[in-house]
């Protein structure tokens, strides 16, 4: 007998839902909703959040508390709401161009801070409730509404950007792939941290349409024909594979800090330069560059600053400039890089 | 006991005060002291959250978020940081998140001087948004009312159930002064919402009825929708109708000044009577008629070129004379000899 009890986590009430026929968002509405039951979760422990696009209608339709943020900021809000709240499951359901567009500063540093966060993004390669237009993930050379020739740009590869700094939990599946795609919804759900499922997910009406098929089911079959799935758990996927990508956290090397002195120099052991003396290395006739500094004199002939010509900016070559530096808005730790050359006499 | 307080320290010992538990923001003077203290707090106190957000739209939405999640949340930034928080202002308004927003100016447009004092944000907070909203904001001009208002904040935004402003300005965060904390009472109001996983609630920012069901097409249901937004906010407004009225006997010209202008001006009170609104808006007409009636001059002192001014002139239905102090220059001398020269032959 087919379990149908995952119906109490839909707003049935609301049905027939705001969606085209065809879609792929009723597939991923249900699975979730699965995944929910499975897992024992409902409106006492839940909350959905959700962004701005047909995606981003899901959280209306489920019978929790959902929070539907404006466009691009379901992660933040999950975010918080994790944070304040650590005994509720939050649930991220959104779209590619809420996501990884208008919120891709969002996923770039929530995933970064890996708060225990479950996200399902409706990956439809285009942006539907606007009409089809490109989106970030509209593989290059498509024509949507917007890129009438074709795109011409590569499509964000979410598969790369969301494996590149561990831990992280990043599967891919589609809507056709069934059991595949329960697997993956099931693993995200049990997973402690950010969890991230790109649902490879059709839009037929606006998109389907332009590229000639003719039903959702033979977009399916394209998806098919596009990918494959790899078993077992890998440490990143490629960009044509179906399958989970986990790493564990990696334990970087703590930057060291250390402090380089340079030995003290005694001033007795220093040639002498009288003013007169240094007055003549101003760095004309090919001569090197000395200043006067506190007593000592130093070789600047090497500073950019000073290069080709013998005065930069304020200061001059060839003069004691201790008075100049101290009321100068840089301090004096740039003239202890260059090397000493002598003292001045007094 | 009396201790040492910039106005920053007094915002967020006001916000602590009033029992708030979440704090997200962005760097951005003259209100990162805010974030840095919201950082060693919660440090030492984990009931209190803290997070650093990758910028102020996600800081904002993050603040309203843990307000949702059943917390009392606020933030701080200045005026290009409130550019950006503008769609979660607006957010906040429509899902009736309670929370309190710092604004602390400075010069503008964009990174304008940073930091110059300023007073130029009033028109941005009142509907920077879109649409249709009624934000209440208020505006201390001490560091010991600085405190007291974020308290009154807090509670403003409880009752009407939405993002409260608390303005200050760059002079303001950094002033120091000697206050006792312990000697001002204050009352808080506690939270009444019920937070986020206890019902099949939606939170959206699109319009809906009173079932939280999305209803983007009817135009009654907006209007009652938003007919009751305005009555909750002036209801809640009318319990704070603040302001400071400073009368001269014989004086035929009234300042008006709030803020930092209105201390820099407190000498002139010799001369002229002085009001100062403290709750900038709505906007304190009624007062505004009452107290203007007998005085043939009113002249608005402000860090702007007029914002306040034409609020003032909406709501006395007069022309009122403008002192623009603007680019940080808010020098007494300057401003008394700009009085004397509006005043010329009136």
């Amino acid at each position: 007998m087919i379990d149908r009890s995952y119906k109490d986590l839909l707003k049935m009430r609301r049905f027939p839902h705001t969606w085209c026929p065809g879609c792929g968002i009723g597939a991923v509405l249900k699975n979730v909703a699965m995944g929910l039951r499975e897992m024992g979760w409902d409106y006492r422990n839940t909350v959905i959040v959700s962004g701005i696009g047909c995606s981003g209608r899901m959280g209306g339709y489920m019978n929790v508390d959902a929070v539907h943020t404006p466009h691009g900021r379901p992660l933040t809000a999950a975010e918080a709401i994790k944070t304040v709240r650590p005994d509720l499951n939050v649930v991220v359901l959104s779209g590619d161009g809420d996501l990884a567009s208008i919120g891709g500063n969002h996923l770039l540093h929530t995933a970064r801070r890996n708060p225990d966060i479950t996200v399902f993004c409706n990956d439809n390669e285009i942006y539907g409730l606007t009409g089809g237009q490109a989106g970030p993930t509209t593989p290059k050379g498509t024509k949507t509404i917007t890129s009438p020739r074709g795109e011409h740009y590569q499509p964000l590869r979410l598969n790369r950007i969301l494996t590149t700094q561990a831990p992280y939990f990043y599967a891919k599946t589609t809507v056709y792939h069934l059991n595949h795609f329960k697997t993956c919804i099931h693993e995200a759900l049990r997973y402690k941290g950010f969890s991230f499922v790109d649902i490879i997910s059709d839009c037929i009406e606006l998109n389907g349409r332009r590229l000639g098929f003719k039903t959702a089911h033979q977009m399916f079959k394209w998806f098919d024909q596009r990918f494959h799935i790899v078993e077992g758990v890998r440490d990143h996927l490629k960009d044509d594979e179906l399958g989970i990508a986990m790493k564990e956290a990696d334990t970087l090397p703590k930057v060291k800090v250390e402090v380089s002195e340079k030995p003290e120099v005694s001033l007795k052991d220093l040639k002498p330069f009288s003013l007169e003396e240094l007055a003549s290395f101003d760095g004309q006739d090919g001569k090197p560059i000395y200043i006067g500094y506190q007593g000592k004199v130093y070789d600047l002939s090497t500073s950019p600053l000073f290069q080709g010509e013998k005065r930069m900016r304020c200061h001059l070559g060839g003069k004691d400039l201790t008075q100049e530096i101290g009321i100068a808005p840089h301090g004096e730790e740039l003239i202890f890089k260059f090397p000493i050359v002598g003292r001045l006499k007094e | 006991m009396k201790q040492l307080l910039s106005g920053n320290e007094a915002i967020f010992k006001g916000a602590i005060k009033a029992g708030a538990r979440y704090f997200a923001g962005y760097p951005i003077s003259p209100t990162s002291e805010i974030l840095q203290q919201a950082s060693l707090y919660a440090e030492e106190n984990p009931e209190f959250r803290f997070l650093q957000a990758e910028d102020e739209i996600a800081a904002a939405i993050a603040t309203i978020s843990a307000s949702l999640a059943g917390v009392k949340a606020f933030t701080a930034t200045s005026g290009p940081g409130i550019t950006l928080m503008q769609e979660a202002l607006g957010w906040g308004h429509v899902v009736e998140a309670p929370c309190v927003f710092v604004n602390s100016m400075r010069v503008g447009p964009s990174t304008g001087m940073p930091t110059q004092p300023a007073q130029s944000d009033l028109l941005q907070i009142k509907g920077g948004s879109a649409g249709d909203y009624y934000p209440i904001a208020f505006y201390p001009n001490s560091v010991e009312e600085s405190f007291r208002l974020t308290v009154t904040a807090f509670n403003a935004g409880e009752e009407s159930l939405s993002p409260v402003l608390l303005l200050a300005d760059a002079f303001l965060s950094h002033l120091y002064e000697l206050v006792d904390l312990d000697a001002i009472e204050v009352t808080v109001v506690p939270r009444t919402q019920e937070p986020l996983g206890s019902g099949q609630r939606l939170f959206t920012g699109t319009a809906h009825d009173k079932l939280g069901n999305v209803k983007t097409n009817d135009p009654v249901i907006y209007r009652e929708w938003l007919a009751e937004l305005r009555e909750r906010h002036l209801r809640v407004a009318e319990k704070y109708p603040l302001y400071e009225y400073l009368p001269c006997k014989k004086a035929e010209t009234l300042l008006i000044a709030f803020g930092i202008t209105s201390r820099i001006i407190s000498p002139l009170r010799e001369r002229f009577s002085i009001f100062r609104p403290i709750r900038i808006y709505p906007v304190l007409e009624r007062e505004l008629k009452e107290m203007t009636e007998s005085y043939r001059h009113i002249i608005v002192i402000e860090g702007n070129d007029g914002q306040y001014a034409g609020w003032t002139e909406c709501a006395i239905h007069r022309q009122v004379l403008r002192v623009p102090c603007l680019g940080g220059g808010f020098k007494l001398q300057w401003i008394q000899s700009q009085i004397e020269e509006r005043l010329k032959g009136r």
